[in-house]
Protein backbone atom coordinates (compact mmCIF):
# COMPACT_ATOMS: atom_id res chain seq x y z
CA UNK A 1 0.00 0.00 0.00
CA UNK A 2 2.92 2.34 1.16
CA UNK A 3 4.50 1.48 -2.27
CA UNK A 4 2.31 2.45 -4.58
CA UNK A 5 0.87 5.99 -2.61
CA UNK A 6 4.51 6.29 -3.30
CA UNK A 7 4.38 6.13 -6.57
CA UNK A 8 1.82 7.95 -7.09
CA UNK A 9 3.14 10.70 -5.47
CA UNK A 10 6.15 10.67 -7.78
CA UNK A 11 4.39 11.09 -11.12
CA UNK A 12 1.79 13.99 -9.50
CA UNK A 13 4.87 15.91 -8.68
CA UNK A 14 6.78 18.25 -11.11
CA UNK A 15 8.27 17.50 -14.25
CA UNK A 16 11.57 17.18 -13.28
CA UNK A 17 10.53 14.12 -10.95
CA UNK A 18 11.59 10.70 -11.38
CA UNK A 19 9.81 9.33 -14.51
CA UNK A 20 8.26 5.88 -15.13
CA UNK A 21 10.10 4.39 -17.86
CA UNK A 22 8.95 1.03 -18.37
CA UNK A 23 7.04 -1.70 -15.76
CA UNK A 24 7.59 -5.29 -16.63
CA UNK A 25 5.32 -7.97 -15.28
CA UNK A 26 7.65 -10.70 -14.33
CA UNK A 27 6.55 -13.91 -16.63
CA UNK A 28 5.18 -15.93 -14.16
CA UNK A 29 5.39 -19.64 -14.96
CA UNK A 30 2.02 -21.19 -16.23
CA UNK A 31 0.04 -21.08 -13.17
CA UNK A 32 -1.83 -23.89 -13.96
CA UNK A 33 -0.24 -27.32 -13.93
CA UNK A 34 -1.11 -29.90 -16.73
CA UNK A 35 -1.86 -27.31 -19.18
CA UNK A 36 0.58 -25.76 -21.88
CA UNK A 37 0.96 -24.32 -24.97
CA UNK A 38 -2.17 -23.79 -27.31
CA UNK A 39 -3.92 -21.83 -24.83
CA UNK A 40 -4.97 -18.14 -26.38
CA UNK A 41 -3.99 -16.10 -23.45
CA UNK A 42 -6.21 -12.85 -22.45
CA UNK A 43 -3.72 -10.57 -20.70
CA UNK A 44 -6.84 -7.90 -19.02
CA UNK A 45 -5.01 -4.64 -18.57
CA UNK A 46 -7.25 -1.54 -16.35
CA UNK A 47 -7.83 0.19 -19.51
CA UNK A 48 -9.08 -3.02 -21.19
CA UNK A 49 -12.52 -2.94 -23.02
CA UNK A 50 -14.67 -6.18 -22.43
CA UNK A 51 -16.17 -5.81 -25.67
CA UNK A 52 -12.50 -5.92 -27.09
CA UNK A 53 -11.51 -8.91 -24.88
CA UNK A 54 -14.61 -10.78 -25.44
CA UNK A 55 -15.38 -10.48 -29.05
CA UNK A 56 -11.94 -11.44 -30.01
CA UNK A 57 -11.75 -14.69 -27.35
CA UNK A 58 -15.58 -15.73 -28.12
CA UNK A 59 -14.29 -15.40 -31.99
CA UNK A 60 -11.27 -17.37 -31.19
CA UNK A 61 -12.88 -20.06 -29.23
CA UNK A 62 -16.18 -20.74 -31.63
CA UNK A 63 -13.90 -20.58 -34.92
CA UNK A 64 -16.01 -17.65 -36.54
CA UNK A 65 -14.43 -16.33 -39.74
CA UNK A 66 -12.50 -19.00 -40.48
CA UNK A 67 -10.03 -18.77 -37.71
CA UNK A 68 -8.40 -21.87 -36.04
CA UNK A 69 -10.66 -22.82 -33.34
CA UNK A 70 -8.90 -23.20 -29.61
CA UNK A 71 -10.29 -25.14 -26.93
CA UNK A 72 -9.35 -22.94 -24.13
CA UNK A 73 -8.90 -19.62 -22.91
CA UNK A 74 -6.78 -18.09 -20.11
CA UNK A 75 -7.44 -14.50 -18.95
CA UNK A 76 -5.02 -13.33 -16.35
CA UNK A 77 -5.18 -10.07 -14.76
CA UNK A 78 -3.69 -7.90 -12.08
CA UNK A 79 -4.11 -5.13 -9.44
CA UNK A 80 -7.19 -2.96 -10.38
CA UNK A 81 -7.69 -5.49 -13.57
CA UNK A 82 -8.28 -8.43 -11.39
CA UNK A 83 -12.60 -7.35 -11.10
CA UNK A 84 -12.64 -7.17 -15.11
CA UNK A 85 -10.70 -10.57 -15.56
CA UNK A 86 -13.57 -12.29 -13.56
CA UNK A 87 -16.19 -10.67 -15.28
CA UNK A 88 -14.58 -11.37 -18.93
CA UNK A 89 -14.78 -15.08 -17.79
CA UNK A 90 -18.19 -15.20 -16.20
CA UNK A 91 -19.46 -13.53 -19.25
CA UNK A 92 -17.96 -15.90 -21.28
CA UNK A 93 -19.34 -19.16 -19.26
CA UNK A 94 -22.63 -17.82 -19.41
CA UNK A 95 -22.60 -17.53 -23.37
CA UNK A 96 -20.51 -20.52 -24.01
CA UNK A 97 -21.92 -23.74 -21.84
CA UNK A 98 -19.89 -25.85 -20.47
CA UNK A 99 -17.01 -24.98 -19.79
CA UNK A 100 -14.78 -26.07 -16.75
CA UNK A 101 -12.65 -23.72 -14.79
CA UNK A 102 -9.49 -23.31 -12.53
CA UNK A 103 -8.89 -19.99 -10.87
CA UNK A 104 -5.73 -19.31 -8.97
CA UNK A 105 -4.98 -16.14 -7.23
CA UNK A 106 -0.71 -15.49 -6.56
CA UNK A 107 1.11 -12.35 -6.44
CA UNK A 108 3.14 -11.04 -9.10
CA UNK A 109 5.80 -9.12 -9.18
CA UNK A 110 6.62 -6.28 -11.74
CA UNK A 111 9.79 -4.66 -11.98
CA UNK A 112 9.34 -0.76 -12.47
CA UNK A 113 12.00 1.10 -14.00
CA UNK A 114 12.05 4.90 -12.78
CA UNK A 115 14.35 7.90 -14.18
CA UNK A 116 15.32 10.94 -12.56
CA UNK A 117 15.68 13.43 -14.87
CA UNK A 118 17.67 15.91 -12.81
CA UNK A 119 21.14 16.34 -14.17
CA UNK A 120 22.84 12.90 -14.99
CA UNK A 121 20.34 10.44 -15.44
CA UNK A 122 20.26 7.68 -12.95
CA UNK A 123 17.88 4.83 -13.13
CA UNK A 124 16.09 3.02 -10.25
CA UNK A 125 14.26 -0.19 -10.15
CA UNK A 126 11.46 -0.95 -8.30
CA UNK A 127 10.08 -4.44 -7.48
CA UNK A 128 6.55 -4.30 -6.75
CA UNK A 129 4.11 -7.26 -5.65
CA UNK A 130 0.46 -7.01 -7.00
CA UNK A 131 -2.22 -9.51 -6.66
CA UNK A 132 -3.16 -11.03 -9.36
CA UNK A 133 -5.85 -13.69 -10.91
CA UNK A 134 -5.12 -16.38 -13.54
CA UNK A 135 -8.42 -18.08 -15.03
CA UNK A 136 -8.45 -20.82 -16.73
CA UNK A 137 -11.36 -21.87 -19.56
CA UNK A 138 -11.95 -24.64 -20.74
CA UNK A 139 -13.91 -27.10 -23.15
CA UNK A 140 -11.96 -30.15 -22.50
CA UNK A 141 -12.39 -31.89 -18.54
CA UNK A 142 -9.93 -30.62 -16.24
CA UNK A 143 -8.80 -32.24 -13.02
CA UNK A 144 -11.67 -31.76 -10.41
CA UNK A 145 -9.17 -32.38 -7.55
CA UNK A 146 -7.39 -29.12 -8.48
CA UNK A 147 -7.91 -26.23 -6.15
CA UNK A 148 -10.16 -23.65 -7.60
CA UNK A 149 -11.78 -26.08 -10.33
CA UNK A 150 -14.84 -25.16 -11.11
CA UNK A 151 -17.58 -27.76 -13.09
CA UNK A 152 -19.51 -26.17 -15.80
CA UNK A 153 -23.13 -24.77 -15.06
CA UNK A 154 -25.28 -27.23 -15.19
CA UNK A 155 -28.44 -26.72 -18.34
CA UNK A 156 -30.89 -27.14 -15.75
CA UNK A 157 -30.07 -24.47 -13.59
CA UNK A 158 -29.49 -22.21 -16.86
CA UNK A 159 -32.97 -22.80 -18.02
CA UNK A 160 -34.59 -22.30 -14.86
CA UNK A 161 -33.15 -19.08 -14.29
CA UNK A 162 -34.19 -18.05 -17.66
CA UNK A 163 -37.49 -19.21 -17.20
CA UNK A 164 -37.85 -17.28 -13.55
CA UNK A 165 -36.75 -13.76 -15.21
CA UNK A 166 -37.36 -14.17 -18.51
CA UNK A 167 -34.17 -12.09 -18.92
CA UNK A 168 -32.80 -12.07 -22.33
CA UNK A 169 -29.54 -14.03 -22.84
CA UNK A 170 -27.61 -10.66 -23.94
CA UNK A 171 -25.47 -9.53 -21.18
CA UNK A 172 -24.90 -6.21 -22.46
CA UNK A 173 -28.37 -4.36 -22.72
CA UNK A 174 -29.88 -3.82 -19.03
CA UNK A 175 -33.05 -4.05 -19.14
CA UNK A 176 -36.10 -2.16 -17.44
CA UNK A 177 -39.08 -3.74 -15.55
CA UNK A 178 -41.75 -2.48 -13.60
CA UNK A 179 -42.37 -2.92 -9.94
CA UNK A 180 -44.00 -5.73 -9.05
CA UNK A 181 -47.70 -5.06 -7.73
CA UNK A 182 -47.03 -5.43 -4.18
CA UNK A 183 -44.18 -2.62 -4.41
CA UNK A 184 -46.51 -0.46 -6.04
CA UNK A 185 -48.57 0.34 -3.39
CA UNK A 186 -47.53 4.19 -3.36
CA UNK A 187 -48.02 5.04 -6.74
CA UNK A 188 -51.47 3.00 -6.76
CA UNK A 189 -52.29 5.52 -4.41
CA UNK A 190 -51.39 8.22 -6.41
CA UNK A 191 -53.49 7.16 -9.23
CA UNK A 192 -56.29 7.26 -6.80
CA UNK A 193 -55.83 10.76 -5.86
CA UNK A 194 -55.59 11.75 -9.37
CA UNK A 195 -59.11 9.75 -10.22
CA UNK A 196 -60.59 11.70 -6.88
CA UNK A 197 -59.68 14.91 -8.45
CA UNK A 198 -60.56 14.51 -11.94
CA UNK A 199 -64.09 12.65 -11.37
CA UNK A 200 -66.18 15.03 -10.32
CA UNK B 1 -26.87 -0.23 5.16
CA UNK B 2 -29.48 0.82 3.31
CA UNK B 3 -32.37 2.33 4.59
CA UNK B 4 -36.10 0.84 4.47
CA UNK B 5 -38.11 2.36 2.17
CA UNK B 6 -39.31 5.69 3.28
CA UNK B 7 -43.04 5.86 2.37
CA UNK B 8 -43.75 8.57 -0.16
CA UNK B 9 -46.92 11.15 1.24
CA UNK B 10 -49.84 10.82 -1.24
CA UNK B 11 -51.18 14.36 0.48
CA UNK B 12 -48.99 16.08 -1.37
CA UNK B 13 -51.34 19.02 -3.12
CA UNK B 14 -51.45 17.90 -7.14
CA UNK B 15 -52.83 20.09 -9.52
CA UNK B 16 -55.68 18.47 -11.20
CA UNK B 17 -54.99 16.98 -14.46
CA UNK B 18 -57.69 18.72 -15.80
CA UNK B 19 -56.75 22.23 -15.06
CA UNK B 20 -53.42 22.35 -16.53
CA UNK B 21 -52.23 24.70 -18.35
CA UNK B 22 -51.29 23.72 -21.80
CA UNK B 23 -47.59 24.33 -21.29
CA UNK B 24 -48.42 21.73 -18.83
CA UNK B 25 -47.90 18.98 -21.47
CA UNK B 26 -44.55 20.52 -22.20
CA UNK B 27 -43.20 20.06 -18.62
CA UNK B 28 -44.54 16.45 -18.80
CA UNK B 29 -42.29 15.66 -21.22
CA UNK B 30 -39.43 16.82 -19.10
CA UNK B 31 -37.50 13.27 -17.71
CA UNK B 32 -38.32 12.80 -14.51
CA UNK B 33 -35.78 12.66 -11.65
CA UNK B 34 -35.42 9.92 -9.96
CA UNK B 35 -33.53 8.51 -7.09
CA UNK B 36 -31.35 5.58 -7.06
CA UNK B 37 -31.60 2.91 -4.33
CA UNK B 38 -29.56 -0.28 -4.38
CA UNK B 39 -30.83 -3.07 -2.74
CA UNK B 40 -28.35 -5.09 -0.75
CA UNK B 41 -27.50 -8.05 -2.31
CA UNK B 42 -29.25 -10.80 -1.66
CA UNK B 43 -28.31 -12.39 1.55
CA UNK B 44 -26.08 -15.97 1.37
CA UNK B 45 -26.14 -18.38 4.37
CA UNK B 46 -23.52 -17.90 6.76
CA UNK B 47 -21.55 -20.51 8.46
CA UNK B 48 -19.22 -20.07 11.47
CA UNK B 49 -16.17 -19.84 9.32
CA UNK B 50 -17.88 -17.92 6.39
CA UNK B 51 -16.00 -14.01 5.88
CA UNK B 52 -17.76 -11.58 3.76
CA UNK B 53 -15.43 -9.08 2.86
CA UNK B 54 -16.63 -5.35 2.32
CA UNK B 55 -14.43 -2.03 2.07
CA UNK B 56 -16.11 -0.13 4.82
CA UNK B 57 -14.54 -2.44 7.79
CA UNK B 58 -10.85 -1.11 8.10
CA UNK B 59 -8.88 -3.96 6.15
CA UNK B 60 -6.39 -5.15 9.08
CA UNK B 61 -9.59 -5.77 10.77
CA UNK B 62 -10.74 -7.99 8.69
CA UNK B 63 -7.59 -9.62 8.07
CA UNK B 64 -7.12 -9.87 11.97
CA UNK B 65 -10.83 -11.37 12.01
CA UNK B 66 -9.79 -14.40 9.32
CA UNK B 67 -6.71 -15.00 11.20
CA UNK B 68 -8.10 -15.45 14.48
CA UNK B 69 -10.67 -17.78 12.31
CA UNK B 70 -8.23 -19.71 11.43
CA UNK B 71 -5.79 -20.22 14.75
CA UNK B 72 -7.77 -18.80 18.26
CA UNK B 73 -9.34 -20.92 20.18
CA UNK B 74 -12.05 -21.61 17.43
CA UNK B 75 -9.11 -23.33 14.79
CA UNK B 76 -11.10 -23.88 11.71
CA UNK B 77 -9.27 -25.99 9.44
CA UNK B 78 -10.93 -23.65 6.60
CA UNK B 79 -12.18 -20.48 6.16
CA UNK B 80 -14.41 -19.21 3.00
CA UNK B 81 -13.67 -15.73 2.13
CA UNK B 82 -16.25 -13.99 -0.27
CA UNK B 83 -16.20 -10.76 -2.54
CA UNK B 84 -18.64 -8.80 -4.66
CA UNK B 85 -17.61 -6.58 -6.53
CA UNK B 86 -14.86 -3.78 -5.66
CA UNK B 87 -14.35 -6.18 -2.33
CA UNK B 88 -12.80 -8.55 -4.96
CA UNK B 89 -9.46 -7.15 -4.42
CA UNK B 90 -9.39 -6.76 -0.72
CA UNK B 91 -10.45 -10.56 -0.45
CA UNK B 92 -7.89 -11.51 -2.80
CA UNK B 93 -5.05 -9.76 -0.73
CA UNK B 94 -6.61 -11.24 2.58
CA UNK B 95 -6.23 -14.65 1.33
CA UNK B 96 -2.73 -14.22 0.18
CA UNK B 97 -1.82 -12.13 3.03
CA UNK B 98 -2.92 -15.25 5.13
CA UNK B 99 -1.06 -17.35 3.18
CA UNK B 100 2.45 -15.71 3.29
CA UNK B 101 1.69 -15.34 6.85
CA UNK B 102 1.56 -19.03 7.39
CA UNK B 103 4.55 -20.00 5.54
CA UNK B 104 3.05 -22.02 3.28
CA UNK B 105 1.12 -23.94 5.26
CA UNK B 106 -1.97 -22.87 3.54
CA UNK B 107 -3.42 -23.17 0.62
CA UNK B 108 -6.06 -21.28 -1.57
CA UNK B 109 -8.95 -22.33 -3.83
CA UNK B 110 -10.76 -19.65 -5.72
CA UNK B 111 -14.50 -19.48 -7.42
CA UNK B 112 -16.00 -16.63 -9.31
CA UNK B 113 -19.75 -16.28 -9.48
CA UNK B 114 -22.04 -13.66 -10.94
CA UNK B 115 -24.16 -11.94 -8.39
CA UNK B 116 -27.71 -10.24 -9.97
CA UNK B 117 -28.27 -6.77 -8.09
CA UNK B 118 -31.32 -5.20 -8.30
CA UNK B 119 -31.62 -1.36 -8.37
CA UNK B 120 -34.51 0.87 -7.65
CA UNK B 121 -35.27 3.69 -9.18
CA UNK B 122 -38.10 6.06 -7.57
CA UNK B 123 -39.57 9.43 -8.81
CA UNK B 124 -37.94 12.04 -6.85
CA UNK B 125 -41.53 13.70 -7.31
CA UNK B 126 -44.64 11.61 -6.39
CA UNK B 127 -46.75 13.60 -8.26
CA UNK B 128 -45.17 13.30 -11.84
CA UNK B 129 -46.39 10.69 -13.84
CA UNK B 130 -42.96 8.77 -13.39
CA UNK B 131 -43.49 4.95 -13.07
CA UNK B 132 -40.78 3.32 -10.24
CA UNK B 133 -38.09 1.01 -11.94
CA UNK B 134 -36.28 -1.44 -10.71
CA UNK B 135 -33.09 -2.52 -13.10
CA UNK B 136 -30.90 -6.00 -12.89
CA UNK B 137 -27.77 -5.90 -13.51
CA UNK B 138 -24.70 -8.58 -12.63
CA UNK B 139 -22.02 -7.94 -10.62
CA UNK B 140 -18.74 -9.91 -10.11
CA UNK B 141 -18.16 -12.09 -6.84
CA UNK B 142 -15.25 -14.17 -5.55
CA UNK B 143 -15.60 -16.85 -2.92
CA UNK B 144 -11.87 -18.52 -1.52
CA UNK B 145 -11.65 -21.23 0.43
CA UNK B 146 -8.18 -21.09 2.64
CA UNK B 147 -7.48 -24.31 4.65
CA UNK B 148 -4.65 -26.46 5.58
CA UNK B 149 -4.61 -29.44 3.34
CA UNK B 150 -5.34 -32.58 4.90
CA UNK B 151 -1.53 -34.29 6.22
CA UNK B 152 -2.52 -37.59 4.83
Amino acid sequence: MAEINAVVNHSNASANGPRKVSSIEESSPFPVPGQGPGVLEMRVKEGSKIRNLLGFAMSRIQGEGGQSVVSQVLFTGSGRAITKTITCAEIMKRKVLGLHQVSKIQYRTVREVWESQEGCRTQTTINRTVPSISILLSKNPLDPQEPGYQPPDDLFSQTKEKDEDNTPLDLGKRHWSCYSPVVLSTSKRACLEEDKHTAP
Amino acid sequence: MAEPRSPVSATVPQTPMGLAPPEGAVVEMDPVEYTLRKRLPRKLPKRRNDVYVNMKTDFKAQLARCQKLLDGTAGHREICIHGLGLAINRAINIALQLQAASQGALQLAANTSTVELVDDLEPEDPDEAGEPLTRTRNNSAIHIKVFYPNPQ
